[in-house]
């Protein structure tokens, strides 16, 4: 390898560790930052914290407006995983093992909402929802994340069937086992990494997506990061900060979660 | 087509006029055969002659456009491949990844209903048959591609299927595996009994393993016996090319006497009483088929004889074998020929590169062909 980190002599292999930390601490830094004044005792997020508190998360709990912000959070992330997945993987097995005129074009056409701008498509959705009376529902809050979601879980369950080898399936039928048993036992089973990567990062783009969310939002309805957006509008407190702890400190527990069932699935 | 197809009444399994079209493509064409219980049926064909297709049929992945296929004398046709109790071994490994080796053997089983106890009773069973004893608890991703193909044989083998297909199975390992599986495999056809359909395009494998051999060429079965049977006596020119090596002389059949027929050489040159394997009229040109093993180098100038014919060549090269020289010799009318010689014979070492000597054989260990 012409980059072989071993054999790029003292000077380069420095500066390349000094980079690599400064660029790590840049990406870092506001997370701690966050966590440590969420703990902190300044009421006016002064850093570095005078004193250490659990005043702003026991304010959080005991306001009903985060609470429900936060259970609403759950409920449309799981709903959009679960839905993300199933269709994710009726359409990767359409593109991927189909033959039908227009294959190409509709794998691109899945794929436009990664390119397209999302305040594009907030905005056209919120004009479509608006008139369908929709904003404001939970629906309307899942079917936004899904269209973003969904290229996600196409890409991800894809390249999971492409590296299936389908002769399995024909090794599982002479064996006996019915259509049924057979995607069930086996074809499912062998593509458990794929799926299971659809599914957190489908999660994951419902949890913290804020733009569709803004426009889908009303005082009835919002989720945890569109709370924290409107919160930070009205006043700068704690509060936040700690709500914000909360949404890393889930987000952290899902990539864990991911990276250990990778890591037994090996 | 040979003295060794079986009779139909006690045929096991029965292909009868199977035939396979793509639009205009023929895959299988016309293919009928009868297999006995118990008996080892190599198809044996280049890539592309429709041995796999055949196999595909018979396993249920592929529907027939014509023809029949009877096992003990009930149609298969129609029936789902989960519902018709062939086991089958497939080129690549096909064991399922998220299952251990014991629970791959016992997948069949489970399907079945099979209760826990003989489950695990036919699992060590099997585990023992392919020589894989305490490997159950193993994932396939931590086994060799002989093991893993072992696990697919026992896995195949469970549920006791009358009837077990192999696609290629061997063809994804190197040489050493290679050999080791088929003595493998010979020992497990002869411990179980069950009837194996095997395809491959080694004729050497081929060769090794079967009890019959299928050649199969363009969607056609060329000629079915022995392996002996077709080296011995090739029914066409294709058989004859792919099964061993061969030299085809160029002729002209100038007459026709019963069975023998006279034939000249390129060069002008008679040859007698050469044995007819097939129709051919005086003025037809065909080509002689001798194998190099067949041919033996003599003193040039040496009378041939009623028994003998022979034609005069120069040795161009010469390769040492262990067992054997081959010899390229080239023929008066520039063609060039392979003669091997046994080293047990004692004049097999004598030519050197630029000799001239006479090359000899029995005229009834060649055969001749119609030119297709």
């Amino acid at each position: 390898m012409l980059l072989d980190f071993d054999r790029m002599g003292r000077p380069l292999r420095a500066t390349l560790v000094g980079i690599a930390t400064l660029t790590s601490l840049f990406l870092l830094a506001p997370i701690v930052f966050i966590v440590a004044l969420s703990f902190g005792s300044s009421q006016w997020l002064i850093f570095p914290p005078p004193g250490w508190t659990l005043q702003w998360y026991r304010d959080l709990f005991a306001d009903p407006g985060w609470l429900e912000a936060t259970w609403a959070s759950v409920r449309i992330g799981l709903l959009v995983m679960v839905l993300s997945v199933v269709l994710g993987f009726l359409t990767a097995l359409a593109l991927v093992r189909g033959s039908f005129p227009g294959r190409a074009a509709l794998k691109a056409l899945f794929l436009t909402p990664m390119v397209m701008p999302v305040v594009v498509l907030a905005v056209a959705l919120y004009a479509m929802f608006l008139k369908l009376g929709l904003t404001g529902t939970l629906f309307g809050f899942v079917v936004g994340h899904l269209v973003i979601a969904l290229p996600f879980s196409i890409i991800t369950i894809g390249n999971a069937l492409e590296g299936f080898d389908f002769s399995l399936e024909d090794a599982a039928r002479i064996c006996g086992a019915s259509e049924w048993t057979v995607k069930w036992r086996v074809t499912l089973p062998s593509l458990r990494l794929g799926l299971g990567a659809a599914a957190v990062f489908s999660f994951l783009v419902s949890w913290d997506e804020v733009v569709v969310s803004i426009f889908m939002a009303t005082p009835g309805v919002e989720t945890l990061p569109v709370r924290i957006w409107a919160a930070l509008r009205q006043d700068l407190s704690p509060v936040i900060a700690a709500a914000s702890a909360l949404l890393i400190g889930f987000t952290l527990l899902m990539m864990l979660l991911a990276a250990a069932l990778k890591k037994r699935n090996r | 087509m040979t003295s060794a197809s079986a009779d139909p009444a006690d045929a096991f399994l029965s292909l009868r006029g199977l035939r396979k079209t793509y639009g205009s493509a023929v895959a299988i064409d016309n293919v009928s055969l009868d297999i006995r219980r118990g008996e080892f049926m190599t198809f044996l064909g280049p890539s592309g002659s429709g041995k796999s297709s055949t196999l595909y049929v018979v396993a249920g992945f592929q529907d027939p456009t014509e023809g029949s296929v009877m096992l003990e004398r009930r149609s298969l046709l129609g029936v789902a491949p989960n519902k018709r109790n062939i086991g089958m071994v497939f080129q690549r490994y096909t064991l399922f990844p998220h299952l251990s080796v014991a629970d791959n053997i016992a997948f069949p089983l489970r399907v079945r209903k099979v209760p826990d106890a003989t489950l695990r009773t036919k699992v060590a069973a099997m585990l023992k048959l392919v020589h894989l004893e305490g490997y159950g608890h193993r994932m396939p991703g931590e086994l060799s591609g002989g093991q893993q193909q072992r696990v697919a044989i026992a896995r195949a083998l469970a549920y006791d299927p009358p009837l077990l297909l192999m696609d290629e199975p061997l063809s994804a390992l190197d040489k050493k595996l290679r050999d080791e599986l088929q003595s493998e495999l010979r020992r497990i056809h002869q411990e179980t009994g069950v009837t194996i359909l095997y395809v491959t395009h080694d004729q050497e494998e081929a060769l090794r393993l079967s009890d019959r051999i299928a050649v199969f060429n363009a969607g056609r079965i060329e000629q079915v016996g022995t392996g002996a049977e077709l080296y011995e006596r090739p029914a066409t020119r294709f058989v004859a090319g792919f099964i061993g090596n061969s030299n085809f002389l160029p002729v002209h059949v100038a007459a026709v006497n019963g069975g023998v027929a006279e034939l000249t050489l390129p060069n002008g040159q008679r040859l007698a009483s050469s044995r007819l394997h097939c129709a051919a009229r005086p003025g037809d040109d065909a080509a002689l088929m001798v194998r190099p093993d067949r041919l033996r180098l003599d003193d040039p100038m040496q009378p041939g004889g009623d028994d003998n014919v022979g034609v005069d060549v120069q040795v161009r090269d010469l390769s040492y074998l262990g067992d054997s020289v081959q010899y390229a010799v080239s023929t008066p009318w520039q063609q060039e020929l392979c003669v091997r010689q046994p080293l047990a014979h004692a004049d097999a070492m004598r030519w050197r590169i630029g000799d001239h000597a006479r090359l000899c054989w029995q005229p009834s260990r060649a055969q001749l062909y119609a030119n297709a």
